[in-house]
């Protein structure tokens, strides 16, 4: 019996201490996950959507970029469409513009209408310059709002709408 | 304006900005004209839906005018202009009747309101970019002949 390497008492220590660690580490390792899981997904989710627009390409006429993504509101998932004028302005950064008219929420245009460089508003004929800022004397009561902007593998990414001050 | 709590809340504050109502006329059947019915309206629905986003401060989309194919003309043509009676008392200014039905086309002259009738594009074989650059590209005719009649 003195050949036998392990006694009994030392085997059941063995397999306690097994199980028992596993049974720990079952415990632990979601609560670990969990706990640096917002680390994790930021990189994979995150705010910004990229959009097929390259940023070598724009210049400093305003362009519309189209872009959808998916939203899910409780059962109901629908891709969402939304748009934003972009271009760049003279120090060569690049603008994003929402296109929702500030009055009643209508779409503008760039130069529409015949309005030589402003967005204009076909619904009650607001309009905006450039920047963004609404001309005083048309329904607007409030600069256009401006995306945040990133550049991912030389593709323009917009992040959500923030409202402008006026500059 | 979508036909939702939130929207109609901003309706009535803003009442004299939103002169234009846009109306879906969609048939309903379930003969042998039933896929070509629902197709039609999905086609339809996509469309107003467009346009409303393009034109939300000045429009009003309405839930669409659903009607029986079989049913006479005359009381489909009846019920219609109670409808626009009813949207002028409430001083809509613009009524746009959207449909792919071609029996309206027929008699247009005797509705009050503009009646904007687009031959339907299948939809259900296609793919979601493309379905969607189509409805686009079709919504852009009707921006301007809706911006001209506001002009008038």
């Amino acid at each position: 019996m003195s050949k036998q390497p392990v006694s009994r008492r030392q085997f059941l220590n063995y397999t306690l201490m097994g199980v028992g660690g596993f049974m720990a580490a079952g415990m632990l390792m979601p609560m670990v996950r969990f706990a640096i899981d917002p680390v994790l997904a930021e990189g994979a989710a995150g705010e910004f959507q990229t959009t097929n627009q390259k940023v070598d390409e724009l210049t400093s006429t305003p362009v519309r970029v189209d872009f959808s993504y998916e939203q899910q509101d409780a059962w109901y998932t629908s891709e969402v469409t939304e748009t934003a004028w972009v271009y760049k302005d003279e120090n060569g950064e690049v603008v994003a513009l929402s296109p929702i008219c500030k009055h009643l929420g209508c779409t503008v245009n760039w130069e529409g209408d015949n309005h030589k460089n402003q967005f204009y508003c076909p619904c009650h004929g607001g309009l905006y310059e450039k920047n963004g800022n609404n001309v005083p004397g048309t329904p607007p009561t409030a600069p256009l709002d401006k995306y945040p902007t990133k550049v991912k593998d030389g593709f323009l990414q917009l992040g959500k709408p923030e409202p402008q001050t006026i500059a | 304006m979508n036909w939702n709590g939130k929207d109609v809340e901003s309706y009535k504050q803003q009442k004299e900005y939103i002169d234009t109502a846009i109306m879906p006329l969609a048939p309903v059947s379930f003969g042998a004209e039933m896929k070509e019915a629902a197709s039609q309206y999905e086609f339809i629905q996509l469309l107003t839906m467009l346009l409303e986003k393009q034109f939300k401060g000045r429009t009003l989309l309405l839930p669409p005018f659903s009607y029986q194919s079989k049913k006479r003309e005359e009381d489909k043509i009846a019920a219609l202009n109670s409808w626009s009676e009813e949207l002028r008392e409430a001083e809509f200014k613009h009524i746009f009747y959207f449909t792919s039905d071609s029996g309206w086309k027929l008699v247009e002259d005797k509705l009050d309101g503009t009646l904007i009738w687009v031959p339907s594009v299948p939809l259900e074989h296609m793919e979601p970019s493309y379905k969607y650059s189509l409805i686009e590209e079709q919504a852009k005719q009707f921006i301007n002949i809706i911006a001209h009649k506001w002009q008038q």
